[in-house]
Parts: structure tokens; sequence; C-alpha cells
């Protein structure tokens, strides 16, 4: 279909159009902090002044806290109601290349032996706007993990912010589809399209945060017993659960049942690995001291997920150095076992 | 201040009379500072002292097992007393350093006075009453105390009180207590339901990240009541009812232990405006039973013993 693009100032007219029979969500910072919210109606500024989000796009599909049944003792034992999400198209407008791509991690997950039925309804409805990065943060390092703030291919539509006008470039079927739908649009020129691509390599010259992973697996491998290393890094770790709620590819849940007497709902939830009584329900935390648990996140990201699925679960976004409350930077720990 | 510091640290370490050293050390985001904790001599020279050193770290010597040299603010210190009294930490097992403080610059608000994100403040150094930044390459000024902290506000300790050395000398409080307590005198003002409206919609951002708890130095339960579930207390899972109602009890845990030293809010991710409950308890605290935190190392917790005069309207 080649590159469209439309006005910005048009972007209200086409958000309010689009939510009529989906459910939109943008970037937007009216609840004290950044995070993916139903359209409401006005603020399409998000352009001008957003980085990325503090609470990362998995959480409208992964959400932090989901009911996944209801049970009622009935007379010949349990009644179950599934309670799975209702199949409304959802449009995400404004993600970044490096949510983007962790995305589609976390979808080899879902969709793995075991394939979960809620995160994938969701995912099937939805259809994911990408809006390109001219200006990367100073936590930013996708570059190293083979993603380009300029470009993505793990998006239906792309969008490029070329100063008052967006350029729209339609990446699968799903893109397609919704660019024929949207009205307000012109063809874009070459002379744009040429721009759009100078914006993304300048951004990625901005980039200056860096991991090498070039021969990492086996860095890993060989750093777990490096009990001195991982004590080392950890000292000022607080056991929150903050780099693991904000991380876009981290996926571990705790289910619990709520049962009052004769009904109740199994719900799941966000769980961290970076808590002491993670895992403590089902068995036991076999990582009793905190230096394990660091350990068990960077093996994880780095070393299992890889060999698993040929993938590294970390996409470079870069919310668990802002967010931290201690300034735990993933760079330099996996810096630190490169250099072991 | 630094160097004296670094040399001070340095023979501590080498004398054996410490086994960590635990102070700032430079971040590795802009202006941002950074727990530095170390038993090796030649990480001393990472040490910092500047505005930016929001930390606070009495709590990493009630899990370091060994004897530590720490560095404190005047809130910082008055969480460690406090620590003291509940004999978590032992006065003769610390070395402290203390700093008297004018302020600690609070980066939110920073973000807000410059109009763009932190990210493009290359540099910053407090120069007299201002703070001459670097943003986007160019030379910006703007007096400093637009853009400390609201507790800092109401500090009325600003230099430690307890402490081994001193870097540099007393400063005196520079009190604006109406600023400090600004955001909780709009609450105060609100009628109830208007009350109860904020905070439902301010817990219902919360995602149980526990931050806000495991960043505070008051709360040093080996389990917490949100994580015993027989019986269970709240719901493990994000609900703004369990979220409030955890955060409440959070409140009432840490009071006549909580020194406002503002952690709990910074830490945050949602930035839900936590100080507003927990100084409001401690106006109250010290209203009820004239008890202010972390003063006096010798004098038992506030709420682990009775006097005759202690307040009891709420037995009537
Ligand atoms: S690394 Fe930081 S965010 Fe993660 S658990 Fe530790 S203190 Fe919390
Ligand atoms: S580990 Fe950190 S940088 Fe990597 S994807 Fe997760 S939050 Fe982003
Ligand atoms: S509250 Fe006082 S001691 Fe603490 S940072 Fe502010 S001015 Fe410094
Ligand atoms: S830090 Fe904020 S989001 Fe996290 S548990 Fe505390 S109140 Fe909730």
């Amino acid at each position: 279909m080649g590159y469209k693009k439309i006005k910005k100032d048009q972007l209200k007219t086409l958000f309010n159009e689009l939510s009529k029979d989906c459910s939109l969500f943008v970037p937007s910072g009216s609840k004290g902090y950044v995070g993916f919210d139903p359209w409401d109606g006005n603020s399409a500024d998000f352009t001008e002044w957003y980085g990325n989000t503090t609470i990362p796009p998995k959480a409208l599909f992964f959400p932090p806290v989901e009911a996944m049944l209801r049970f009622r003792k009935g007379e010949a034992g349990y009644e179950i109601e599934e309670l799975l999400p209702n199949g409304r198209p959802q449009i995400v407008f404004g993600v970044r290349p490096c949510d983007a791509r962790a995305l589609k991690i976390t979808d080899i997950l879902f969709s793995d032996t075991y394939r979960d039925p809620y995160y994938l309804k969701r995912r099937e409805n939805a259809t994911i706007v990408g809006l390109a990065c001219n200006e990367p943060c100073d936590t930013c390092f996708c570059t190293s993990l083979d993603i380009s703030p300029g470009e993505s291919q793990d998006v239906d539509l792309l969008c490029t912010d070329i100063g008052d006008e967006l350029l729209m470039e339609a990446v699968s079927d799903k893109g397609e589809d919704l660019l024929s739908k949207m009205s307000g649009l012109s063809d874009a020129s070459g002379e744009e399209e040429s721009k759009a691509k100078q914006l993304g390599e300048s951004a990625k010259e901005k980039i200056t945060r860096q991991i090498d992973t070039s021969g990492l697996l086996d860095k890993m491998r060989s750093s777990f017993e490096n009990r001195e290393y991982w004590e080392d890094v950890s000292r000022k770790c607080m056991s929150c659960g903050i780099c693991t709620y904000v991380c876009p590819t981290c996926h571990c849940f705790d289910i619990c049942d709520e049962n009052n007497k004769k009904d109740g709902k199994r719900v799941r939830n966000w769980d961290s690995c970076k808590f002491p009584l993670f895992t403590r329900m089902p068995m036991e935390n076999p990582r009793h001291e905190k230096w394990r648990r660091i350990r068990q996140r960077y093996h994880h990201k780095f070393e299992y997920f890889q060999m698993n699925f040929e993938a590294i679960a970390c996409t470079g976004c870069g919310r668990c150095i802002r967010e931290c409350p201690v300034n735990v930077d993933v760079t330099e720990i996996i810096g630190g076992i490169q250099a072991l | 201040m630094e160097n004296r510091l670094k040399e001070e640290a340095g023979k501590l370490l080498k004398e054996g009379k410490v086994d960590y050293i635990v102070g700032y050390g430079k971040g590795t985001v802009n202006l941002r500072t950074s727990p530095l904790i170390t038993n090796k001599e030649e990480d001393l020279e990472g040490l910092v002292i500047n505005p930016f050193i929001a930390n606070n770290l009495s709590r990493y010597p009630v899990e370091l097992k060994g004897r530590v040299g720490i560095v404190v603010k005047g809130c910082d210190s008055r969480s460690l007393t406090s620590l003291m009294q509940d004999k978590k930490v032992k006065r003769e097992d610390l070395i402290i350093f203390g700093i008297p403080c004018e302020g600690v610059v609070d980066l939110k608000k920073l973000a807000g006075q410059i109009g763009a994100e932190i990210d493009r403040v290359t540099d910053a150094e407090k120069e007299g009453e201002n703070l001459t930044l670097q943003v986007d390459g160019s030379k910006k000024t703007i007096p400093f105390r637009d853009v400390i902290f609201d507790k800092c506000y109401g500090c009325e300790h600003p230099t430690p009180l307890e402490y081994d050395v001193l870097l540099g000398s007393e400063v005196t409080p520079n009190l604006d207590i109406e600023k400090s307590l600004e955001k909780i005198k709009a609450l105060d003002d609100m009628d109830t339901p208007e009350r109860w409206d904020y905070w439902k919609e301010q817990f219902s951002k919360c995602i149980r990240c526990y931050g806000c708890r495991n960043v505070c130095p008051a709360c040093f339960c080996e389990r917490c009541f949100v994580d015993v579930n027989m019986p269970q207390w709240v719901a493990t899972y994000a609900t703004w009812q369990d979220n409030l109602t955890f955060q409440l009890i959070r409140t009432l845990h840490v009071a006549g232990r909580c020194s406002d030293c503002g952690e709990c809010e910074r830490a945050c991710p949602v930035g839900i405006p936590l100080r507003s409950l927990q100084r409001k308890m401690v106006e109250e605290v010290k209203d009820l039973f004239g008890h202010e935190v972390g003063i006096d190392k010798d004098a038992p917790p506030v709420f682990s013993h009775y006097e005759a005069t202690d307040p009891d309207e709420f037995m009537k």
C-alpha cells in the first residue's frame, strides 16, 4: 500500500473514529505515571512528550490480576465457569519497537506446549500500532539486542513522527487492513519516506548504553557458580518486584483461589523471582539468599530463555534501570559477566 | 567532604574496624546516585556526596553481617536510631558518617521545572542557592530550594543527631513547614467522601510490587502480614481495596518509626503519593504521644511501652 501520512492535529479525530468499534489504548500520563490507558477522547499529544511507558504493554495482554474461572458448589459437585476475555478487538497505539519485540517474546512462551487462552485471545484480537523512537531515553540499549529504534517488523503498523505529521507504514495484513479503514490519510512523498529513515538512523546513533551478547551464553553458564560475583552485584538490591513488573518480557505469575464457602474464583497475578516467598506456595523457594534470586533473574533472561526458545528475554527497554530505587543496572551486570 | 570520607572509610576497612562501607556512588543514570556497598578498599574511590544522594541507606546494616561504616543524612540518621531502639542494629557495630544536609533534589520536581525529561540533563551542580544544569547542551540555572523533596522543607534535623564523624559543619534548619505539608493539608481540607475517592483512585494504580515496603527502613518484619496466608489478611493480588488495606496497615506498623525519609513515595513506580499517609502519621504520633522519631537511641520505642499519660480517648 506504500507510505501514508496523517497530520498530528488529525489524530484526535482518527482516535475517536477508531474507538467506535474497538478498545483503543494510547500512552497517557494522566494517572501520575505513564501507561497505556483507554482513549479518553481528548489527549492525543503523547507524540510530543512520550519516551516510553512505565508499565509495559504486556499489562494489556497479561494483566497484573485476572480472574481465570469461577467455581460454585452445586448438588452434583463443583460447577466451573471459565472466564475468558470478551474478544473485543483492541488497538494499541504508540508501542515502541522494544515493546513490540517483547510481545513477540512473550508470544513464544504463552503459545508453547501450554497455550494460554487468556493471553492468546487478547493477542489475536489486538492490532499493534508502533511508534518509532526519534529521541531514545538515556536508559535504552535496544540496539544491543537486534532492535532498531526507527523500524520494527514486530508491529502491525509503524508510525514515524516526521514533524507535523506521522508517517505510517503497514507491516502485517492486520496493519494493512487497519490502514485501509483509516480516514484523513494522504500519500507520503519519497522525501518524507527518506526523512523517516534518516530519523531512525540518527536515533540509533543517540543510543550509547550497550551490552555485548557475543559468547554470552557460555559466559552466563560459567558465571553460575561465581558466588562472589553475584553477592557483590546483589548487595544493594531491595528484593522488591519493581524490575520484574515493569519488564515487558517478565511473565511469572502466581495462582490463588478465593473461596467463600460455596463459591469462589481462581485468580492469577504477577509474581516475581525477586521475592523471598516466590514459589513458596506449591513447594519451597530454593533461593533463600538474595544473590541467588538476583542470579535467577539474569540467568533466566540471558541463558534459560535462550536455551529453551532461542531468544534473549530482554529487549533493552531500560525500564528496570530507570525504575529501580537503588539503580541496579542490567547493563552493568551483563558487562561484569562478560569481563569475568 | 568526599575526600575526607574516602580517607576515613579506607582507614576503617584497612584496620579491620568495619566489614563493609555503605555509602553513595555515582549512578548509571544521569544525575542519579546509587548505594555503594563494599568490602574492597579500591571501590571507595567511587564514593560521592552531592545533592542527589536520595537513598536512605539505614536498611543495609540490618541485613549485612558484621560491622558497618555508614553514610547518613539527617533523616536517615533518625531511621538508624529508630532501628537501634528496636534492637535491629547495635550502635557499637556502626561507624556513622554524618552529612549535614541542605536538602536533596527530587528528580521528578526537577523534570517538571525544566519541562523536559531528566534524560536531557547531563550535568548539575549546586552553586550557592542555585542549581546549575546542562540541559540539551545549554546552561540553565534554577533555585535549589524549588526542586528539593517536600520532606526537606519540613526537616528539623538536617544535621544527623547520631554520628562518629561529621562531614562538614552543622546546618541550621531552613524550615517551610507549610510547603512541606501542602499536599497533606489539601487532603485534610477535603470532605470524607472526596478524600475516600482520592485514595481509591490512587490505590487502583498499585501493582503490589512492594517497592514501598522493601525500601522502607521501618519495615523490618521477617514476614510481612501481606505474605502471611494462614490466615490470609489481604489478597495476594492487587485490588484497590486490598492495596489500600495493605498500605494503611503498613502505615500503622511504621508509626513511631517512620522518619519521613520519603523513600516509599520515591520508589513507587506508579506515583502514589505515599508520603501523604506516612507524614500524616508522623504528625499524629507527635500530637498524641509527643514522640519524634529517632531522637534518643536509649529511649524505648514509643509503641512498645506504656505511659500513664498516653491518650486513651478511643476507649471511651
Ligand atoms: S533490582 Fe531494583 S527493582 Fe529489582 S528487586 Fe532489586 S531493588 Fe527492586
Ligand atoms: S530486563 Fe530490563 S531492559 Fe531488559 S526488557 Fe526487562 S525491563 Fe527492559
Ligand atoms: S529531610 Fe532533612 S536530612 Fe533528609 S534529605 Fe531532606 S534536608 Fe536532608
Ligand atoms: S510501591 Fe506503589 S505500586 Fe508498589 S506496592 Fe507500594 S504503593 Fe503499590
